[in-house]
């Protein structure tokens, strides 16, 4: 890059950099490279405190393990030999005057000079320098406060794991001149609170681990929509849930697996890589060590009773990024943002029950009169003026789309057989066996949501159209409303009219209805399959299963709130 | 979704008891295991590079022996394996309900 590519910002100016005070955070070095590599990178790790491992940063460690065991022992600027040839490994060093911390892999000392050397994994690039800018920038870092602290350090060497070669890097005036562009820079948009532009159809995007957080491709997409999105976001693998409802069940953590026992006799394992979270249903008990690795493994457990009600859920420490609660706060005490959002909620809810409708109508009565009422509903949510007319809005579609309900259940062919009769939605406790497939439905979607926004670092008690109350998971009420017939709904069908559920699968008590050991265990079988489908997204054409659209879908409402997206964009099928 | 994974064989001579200890226990965090000192995996990029750097770090490399077998994506492997005896099924990837 030339000088007069550069933004006209003051980047070239010596910034004056006042000596630190107690709480401002010391630059790590890395976070300089990553700053060179991406300024977006740099933000959502150093002020959002995203992180997310890749095959890349595994390797990465591991090609570090033997610089990362500390020296015990090295000599100070004013103490060094002039002759001795010595080594520190894994060194730490930081200037409070410079605003920087380095962690130096290994440091070479010859004739009183230093050598900082950067390990990395991989072969040596074959580039004009060398190195990539982002690694001699890294070491251009390390130099500076290797020099603050009074060491002649001249040139420094990346030297790479995998092709074992050692690339020589010179601190000449360029570099540092580049060097001190990214520490500026970097400070300049921590101090801003604003997160850069994602990079635009980068070749960079691919290799970084947090592409799933960042979202370049969709952001992009969706603020200009020129380039289609690379299905980069979507390459995850993808651990899944484990439901542990048997009475009397334990869990306990045996090695690297988890140990499901029934009066101490082991019924099934699971291994705790392919583990995403744990839900208990139930007189289940989990015992502490167990809890406790799983906290560390941030893998959450959620909490409910025997019959599926949303109970709570055990987290680690929680997620770092308060950036972002904070703007969900602030935009959920914002009467136009919440009317606004609950507005295209309620409209993709209506949309999607009119197309569930569609797909599965059984009867000889026409369908179109539904679809015309719903599709006038959706058009009319858009117009609503304040929160309760929408509410209204939104009670009379359920009210007509409920009312047809029972025309998308098979009913069996022959009369003596028992069928599944639908009149009237209702709960609390339901009296019949498809409310009570609903509501468990609900319940079960209820917890994905919440365990899905508390992992993106969103707040799940705070909602926009919900408003908050006691114990109400509002912001997953919200975002779950489109998907109430794409998912719950249309498991439910899929287990009437396939007939995985029957009848017989329920127990009644004093009117109320509910499902059976043996029912619910088919019918989390079917819910987490109808999670695992995959669709073709409606706005950025690749394929994904609904488990990660749903994590795409609050990152991207996570976006909408940090005022990067104009709108949330609903997902709609057709 | 699951194209991105490979299935591997993975096989082990450890000289130690207890270092085969460690061994075997960290395996059945990574796959199923199929034969003595020989399991069947289904890893990630990522995985398998955790699974390396883990097993690395337990094993004396003058000493013990590991072979680990990339026998191609997860999904397809299934016709390129012969299995004389019991079945040979694929690790299988879905939710554990009990």
């Amino acid at each position: 890059m030339t000088d007069n590519e550069r933004p006209p910002v003051q980047l070239e100016l010596p910034l004056p950099f006042p000596e630190l005070s107690g709480d401002m955070p010391l630059l790590p070095a890395r976070m300089i490279n990553e700053y060179q590599y991406c300024p977006r990178l740099a933000y959502l790790e150093w002020v959002q405190g995203e992180w997310a491992a890749s095959a890349d940063t595994v390797e990465g460690d591991h090609a570090h393990r033997r610089v990362d065991k500390p020296s015990k022992r090295f000599p100070e600027a004013d103490e060094l030999d002039d002759t001795e040839k010595l080594h520190g490994r894994s060194i730490t060093l930081s200037s409070n005057r410079l605003g920087l911390i380095a962690k130096l892999d290994l440091i070479e000392a010859e004739d009183g000079i230093v050598t900082p050397i950067d390990y990395k994994r991989g072969k040596r690039p074959h580039v004009a320098r060398g190195a990539y800018d982002p690694e001699r920038v890294q070491l251009c870092v390390q130099a500076m406060v290797l020099r603050e602290h009074g060491y002649v350090c001249e040139e420094g060497a990346l030297y790479f794991v995998q092709s074992r070669e050692r690339v020589r890097v010179v601190f000449d005036d360029e570099l540092e001149q580049l060097t001190q562009n990214a520490i500026n820079g970097l400070r300049l948009i921590a101090a801003g609170g604003h997160i850069p532009d994602p990079l635009l159809d980068s070749p960079k995007c691919s290799g970084c681990s947090l592409v799933g957080i960042c979202l370049p491709d969709e952001v992009n997409y969706l603020r200009h929509a020129d380039l289609e999105p690379r299905p980069l976001a979507v390459m995850r693998d993808e651990a899944l849930p484990v439901y542990v409802q048997a009475y009397k069940a334990k869990i306990g953590k045996k090695g690297e697996e988890l140990e499901i026992s029934i009066d101490d006799e082991k019924v099934q394992t699971a291994r705790l890589v392919d583990v995403s979270q744990v839900v208990v249903m139930g007189n289940v008990y989990i015992t502490t060590p167990c809890l406790q690795d799983l906290m560390k493994r941030e893998i959450p457990v959620s909490w409910h009773s025997y019959g599926g009600w949303f109970v709570g859920h055990t987290v680690g420490t929680g997620h770092k990024n308060v950036e972002l609660r904070t703007a969900q706060y602030k935009a959920s005490f914002d009467d136009k943002t919440c009317l606004a959002i609950a507005r295209n909620l309620v409209r993709a809810k209506i949309q999607n029950s009119r197309t569930l409708a569609r797909r599965n109508w059984r009867s000889d009565v026409p369908v179109e009169p539904l679809l015309d009422a719903l599709k006038n509903l959706a058009d009319k949510a858009l117009r609503a003026t304040d929160l309760p007319q929408l509410l209204g809005i939104e009670g009379g579609a359920a009210a007509q789309y409920f009312a047809a309900f029972d025309q998308l259940i098979k009913k069996p062919d022959d009369s003596k057989q028992l069928s599944f009769d639908f009149n009237t939605r209702n709960r609390r406790p339901p009296t019949d066996p498809v409310n009570a497939l609903l509501s468990f439905a609900y319940a079960m979607l209820t917890r994905t949501w919440t365990m899905n926004l508390s992992a993106v670092g969103l707040d799940p008690y705070r909602g926009f159209y919900h408003q908050p109350r006691y114990g109400r998971p509002a912001l997953a009420l919200d975002l779950m409303e489109p998907f109430r017939p794409i998912i719950a709904d249309s498991t439910v069908l899929q287990v009437i009219n396939n007939g995985e559920v029957r009848p017989t699968d329920f127990v009644s008590a004093a009117g109320s209805v509910n499902l059976n050991d043996g029912g619910r265990k088919r019918f989390i079988a079917a819910f987490e399959r109808r999670m695992s489908q995959e669709i073709t997204h409606p706005l950025f054409g690749y394929k994904v299963d609904y488990r990660r659209l749903f994590e795409i879908q609050a990152r991207l409402f996570g976006r909408y709130l940090l005022g990067e997206l104009p709108e949330y964009p609903n997902f709609t099928t057709r | 979704m699951a194209a991105y994974e490979h299935l591997y064989i993975i096989t082990y001579d450890i000289r130690d008891p207890k270092r085969w200890r460690r061994v075997f226990r960290l395996m059945k965090g990574y796959g199923e295991w199929l034969q003595l000192s020989v399991f069947q995996c289904r890893l990630s990029r990522k995985r398998h590079a955790e699974l390396i750097a883990l097993l690395d770090g337990i094993i004396h490399h003058n000493e013990d022996h590991i072979l680990i077998v990339n026998i191609g994506p997860a999904e397809t492997v299934k016709p390129s394996v012969v299995s004389l005896g019991k079945d040979f099924e694929v690790v299988a990837r879905q939710p554990v309900i009990v």
